[in-house]
């Protein structure tokens, strides 16, 4: 005889003591005429018996002392990024990107302007041969610099204020 | 439980020694969790001191609707989760995985009850065979694994079901087989 899904479910029942009264009666009835029935449950009493010898582990002598030794260290590890400094940081990231990007929209930094280190001051002075010239972009130094400054904003968001959000609704139970 | 969050209140007003009195009283429960999910007890050591350290941190947002034990339980059982996916893809053999039984019996017994057992729960998958290792604890009720894991109360019921009915019979073909070979 196959025993059904249910008919385990019920055997565990029994066993662990959640079947009272009619339940109870009519699978021992089912044991008492059913020997494949009644082996089942032996092999699961069995089971049971030997998970439940399973004891309680301890962790080394100074566990606690190490765990005492330790309260101030977490802080540091988390970072000293408050909450609130968090937003003041990124609200001004923003605001630094908000302008730079309507400065770079209004073309403000459109123009290509030459450096020419022959008219420094260095030149005349100490270096007697000619310097090279550099072009000088605008527009593509502030793109790269409104880019890093929304690195750092996705970088304070995730560490000021959406990974302690996600510890405080894990931790509040 | 008042006496008990007489001490949360006098650690919070910064008795910070206080502290050693909960971990003292916790201790156990909180690395057996570990040693359950990370199957490696230096390892499982750190990720319990790890969660005393964070539950001390949070203690303040420990809203008192539930006992602080199945908190901390919970804080250590996401630590330890976190430290084994931290170290996802190493080998972990399952002599590691540790079941100790009573004295009483004999050893010899008892060893290849728990390499049975053993081999047969490394055929569990890993949810089925943590439900079952709570379960076995016998300290926490479905209820409180539930909050422990942040499983439903009734998943737990059923995967501690299924997993004991999985667990015979894989225990079934493993003395099967060993039969065979003698």
């Amino acid at each position: 005889m196959n025993i059904t899904q249910a008919q385990d479910d019920k055997l565990f029942e029994y066993i662990d003591g959640g079947l009272k009264g009619v339940e109870k009666e009519s699978i021992e009835q089912l044991l008492k005429n059913s020997p494949a029935l009644k082996a089942r449950l032996e092999e699961l009493r069995q089971l049971d018996t030997d998970l439940r010898a399973v004891k309680i582990e301890q962790p080394a002598k100074n566990f606690t002392q190490r765990v005492m030794n330790k309260l101030d260290q977490y802080p540091m590890r988390s970072g000293n990024l408050t909450f609130r400094n968090g937003i003041l940081l990124l609200t001004g990231v923003m605001i630094a990107v908000g302008i730079g990007s309507l400065l770079v929209a209004g073309g403000v930094f459109d123009g290509t302007s030459i450096i020419d280190l022959n008219q420094t001051i260095l030149q005349n002075k100490y270096i007697q041969k000619p310097l090279p010239a550099f072009n000088f972009n605008g527009k593509l130094i502030m793109n790269v610099i409104i880019l890093l400054n929304l690195a750092l904003a996705f970088l304070v968001l995730d560490r000021a204020i959406l990974k302690p959000w996600f510890e405080r609704r894990r931790m509040s139970v | 439980m008042t006496n008990e969050y007489s001490l949360i209140d006098q650690i919070l007003a910064g008795e910070q020694h206080l502290y050693a009195e909960l971990v003292n009283r916790y201790k156990s429960y909180a690395f057996t969790i570990a040693l359950k999910i990370l199957e490696n007890r230096p390892e499982a050591e750190e990720a319990a001191q790890d969660a005393f350290i964070k539950a001390f941190h949070h203690l303040k947002g420990f809203n008192r609707e539930s006992r602080f034990s199945t908190w901390l339980y919970r804080i250590a059982f996401n630590t330890a989760i976190s430290y084994k996916r931290k170290r996802k893809g190493s080998y972990q053999s399952i002599e590691n995985v540790i079941v100790e039984y009573e004295p009483g019996e004999d050893s010899l017994e008892r060893n290849d009850k728990k390499k049975f057992i053993n081999q047969a729960m490394s055929k569990l998958n890993e949810a089925d065979r943590l439900a079952l290792n709570l379960y076995y604890l016998q300290e926490f009720s479905l209820e409180e694994i539930a909050e422990i894991t942040g499983m439903q109360a009734n998943t737990v019921k059923v995967r501690v079901h299924r997993a004991r009915q999985r667990l015979a019979d894989e225990l079934k073909s493993v003395l099967q087989k060993e039969a065979l070979t003698l």
